[in-house]
């Protein structure tokens, strides 16, 4: 099983929209997926119609007793199960903190059902904490989005600087999200950044009125607009990602 | 949560269970054709690993792959699959073309029918429980199933209450509840197994038995396993039943070459030569075929650049493995090799012995003795070629000794039933590590010659330049160093088979057969 975190610094950047509509892409290409909603928001767990509730709470989850596999759900797309997140994940960082090796908490949590899924995604709250190192700790992929603009690619800059300092950081996969190309400051970002990160995925997430439909479609892009160009770039870049992590 | 609940009733006409769903709060899609079939190799192999293969074909293509685990993996495709390389690229293909390797997915059973799935859903509007329905079911191509319709309930992770509820529903209908999908019912009642076709050479054997009649067990099945590999050989659905018909061809003449005094000398000498013949003929394409799988590994300590001006003699490769395929078909379907399988049965039925050679072998001789007399012959025959094999011997004697270790290891395989697992295994295994060299120095040998040929074929042929001859050069060079790799490794590796405890080992094998 290959964890992935769709993560970023930043808030409000399409971590969660990533994180639900891959994992469609990832089930319709024959994975088995997990998608664990670690944000106290349950954005995700919202998008799958799944009731926001952790079993006996985060504190709970997180102790020794905790596992992973009573917290599973059953989504309405074939081969996607969810763990859904509720309020008390914003206390995440304190339980963590009490517990042994915080840090390594989540993986071993993971761990638990590696057996059962072949890619588990993380949908990460925007922060740089104890959880998130944790979920450093777990990943074998963080997938950053990035915004065209100054201050996304700052955050970018800090995120790859705080890993260079870690011991066996995750992969870091950035790519554009909510891309506007009518806008020149987003055009010369791109360039700018796919020249200094030769790494980057190369396909652009639009910023498309279709994906905000997610809200009252409560179901990925693709699941209702399968041939909107945001359905076709949420599948084209999990196919760059499938090829860098299986190929 | 477990897997399908199937229900079925002989009374109850489906609609009525629809109905009854709806009124219980589901949603009944409406029925529409369906073809569902199980997928596996011709040897069962995802069966064994615990892995279901579904290609369910309605108003699109879906591959449903499951392995008990609460999550299947669902794609929808273009064409049902048929090797690893046709499946999806990501975790999907990572895990099952592994398995698969050079084995091509068969259809194993099929059921055609009616299909609607019944779903209820929650406050949110979230599926919390799903009943697929099958009605007017048969079995493709017109096979009757004593069952007309079924449920199958699909319970959803972390809804169990729902699950429970739905098989209330039906138990309360009256309806009656069976292990298994509806695929399992189907293969019950056609007596398909899942397990496959496997090809072991091992046959139960007993030591004190007359030696004429496990000799003839043992060839018995290998006829079948020669028998069982010709359609998909001459189909060419994959490379595997070539392979596995050529090694039951050659245990055929290992085990024959060691009757002397067992089986009748009249028909011996005859069916030797015949299947010399049949193992020759599949020959040509056996080494195309390995060209075609090994090319990969091959190229790979080449630059992408030698590799791409290559592409010439990949096509010509696979011109020629067609080519010899249909040769290979025309031979398989012979009179010769008909009548060499007919008579090749009778001869294996019929009760003649040989007369004992002597006044002493009164009787028939038992099985065990005269194994364990091959056995100790094809050993000391093996050491005492291999001791003589220094840095200037022939390369010709390598290849003899590969066959020394040949018959060796076809004895212990084919008279396996003989032998007890817990020292034949680590026993073969000493024999693997030499017959590995013996096969590395060989193989690479005789693709060196046969890619120096075909330089020559290629020679002024269209779109081959003077690049795809020197790329040809270069694969040419791997080979070689491979080969001198394994001729400098040959003395180290035969040195540590021919030792104190390979002959413990066998002494152990030998034990109870004497």
């Amino acid at each position: 099983m290959k964890v992935l975190a769709t993560y970023s610094i930043k808030g409000g950047v399409g971590k969660t929209t990533s994180a639900v509509n891959l994992a469609r892409e990832a089930a319709i290409s024959g994975s088995r997926v997990l998608v664990w909603d670690l944000d106290p928001q349950g954005a995700a767990t919202f998008f799958f119609r799944i009731r926001p509730k952790v079993k006996g709470g985060t504190e709970r989850l997180v102790s020794s007793k905790g596992d992973l596999a009573e917290h599973v759900r059953a989504s309405d797309l074939p081969g996607v199960h969810v763990v859904p997140a509720d309020f008390s994940l914003r206390h995440l960082d304190l339980h963590l903190d009490g517990s042994k090796r915080p840090t390594e908490r989540l993986a071993s949590l993971l761990k638990g059902v590696e057996s059962r899924y072949d890619v588990a995604f993380l949908d990460c709250p925007p922060s740089i904490s104890l959880a998130s190192e944790s979920v450093f700790g777990a990943a074998d992929a963080l997938l950053v989005p990035v915004i065209p603009t100054t201050l996304s690619s700052r955050t970018l800059h800090q995120l790859s600087d705080f890993l260079g300092g870690q011991d066996s950081p995750p992969s870091l996969l950035p790519y554009f999200s909510m891309v506007d190309g009518r806008k020149r400051l987003h055009r010369e970002v791109m360039a700018s950044l796919r020249s200094e990160w030769p790494h980057l995925l190369t396909t652009p997430i639009p910023n498309a009125s279709i994906i905000e439909r997610m809200g009252p479609e409560r179901a990925p892009v693709g699941a209702y607009a399968p041939s909107s160009p945001a359905a076709q770039a949420f599948a084209g870049l999990w196919a760059e990602v499938a090829t860098r992590l299986w190929a | 949560m477990g897997g399908l609940l199937n229900y079925s009733s002989d009374t109850l006409p489906v609609h009525h269970l629809a109905s009854a769903l709806v009124g219980a709060g589901f949603e009944v899609s409406r029925f529409r054709p369906v073809e569902r079939t199980l997928l596996d190799t011709f040897d069962g192999r995802l069966h064994a690993a615990g892995i279901r293969v579904e290609v369910r074909k309605g108003a699109e293509l879906q591959l449903i792959v499951s392995d008990g685990g609460p999550a299947p993996a669902v794609v929808v495709v273009d064409r049902v699959p048929s090797v690893g390389g046709d499946l999806p690229p990501g975790p999907l293909r990572a895990r099952l073309a592994p398995l698969l390797d050079v084995r091509a997915l068969r259809p194993t059973v099929s059921i055609s029918g009616l299909h609607a799935t019944a779903v209820r859903r929650n406050e949110s509007g979230k599926a919390i429980v799903a009943v697929d329905l099958h009605d007017q079911l048969a079995a493709p191509p017109g096979e009757a199933l004593s069952v007309r319709w079924t449920a199958e309930v699909s319970p959803f992770e972390g809804y169990a209450k729902a699950a429970h509820q739905a098989e209330e529903l039906l138990g309360s209908l009256g309806l009656t509840r069976r292990d298994g999908g509806v695929l399992d019912l189907a293969a019950d009642e056609l007596a398909i197994d899942f397990r496959g076709h496997l090809d072991s050479p091992t046959v139960a054997l007993d030591p004190a038995e007359p030696a004429a009649e496990g000799f003839r067990r043992v060839l018995a099945n290998l006829a079948d396993t020669i028998d069982a590999n010709r359609p998909g050989t001459v189909d060419d659905i994959d490379p595997e039943f070539l392979h596995d018909l050529r090694v039951a061809v050659r245990r055929t003449r290992s085990v024959l070459s060691h009757a002397k005094r067992v089986l009748p000398a009249d028909g011996r000498d005859h069916f030797k030569a015949e299947f010399r013949w049949l193992g020759a003929v599949t020959s040509p394409l056996r080494d195309m075929d390995v060209y075609v799988i090994e090319w990969p590994g091959y190229v790979a300590p080449l630059d992408p650049e030698t590799v791409r001006v290559l592409a010439p003699v990949v096509d010509h490769i696979e011109r020629r493995r067609a080519a010899e395929h249909v040769v290979l078909a025309g031979h398989l379907g012979s009179p010769r090799y008909r009548g060499l399988m007919t008579a090749w049965r009778a001869w294996l039925d019929a009760p003649a012995t040989e007369k004992p050679s002597s006044k002493k072998e009164k009787s028939a001789p038992a099985l065990g003795p005269i194994v364990a007399a091959r056995i100790t012959e094809a050993q000391e025959q093996l050491l005492s070629r291999g001791r003589g094999i220094g840095p200037a011997t022939e390369a010709e004697e390598l290849h003899e000794l590969r066959k020394d270790a040949k018959r060796l290891r076809y004895l212990l395989e084919c008279f396996g039933g003989l032998l007890p697992a817990s020292s034949r295994k680590p026993f073969v295994q000493r024999l693997k590590a030499v017959q590995d060299n013996l096969g590395e120095h060989q193989d690479t040998e005789v693709h060196t010659t046969q890619l120096r040929a075909m330089s020559q074929e290629l020679h002024g042929a269209p779109g081959v330049t003077a690049d795809t001859l020197l790329a040809m050069g270069r694969l040419t060079e791997v080979f070689d160093r491979r080969r001198q790799d394994a001729r400098e490794q040959f003395a180290e590796r035969f040195a540590t088979y021919d030792t104190k405890p390979t002959a413990r080992t066998l002494a152990e094998l030998l034990r109870g057969l004497s």
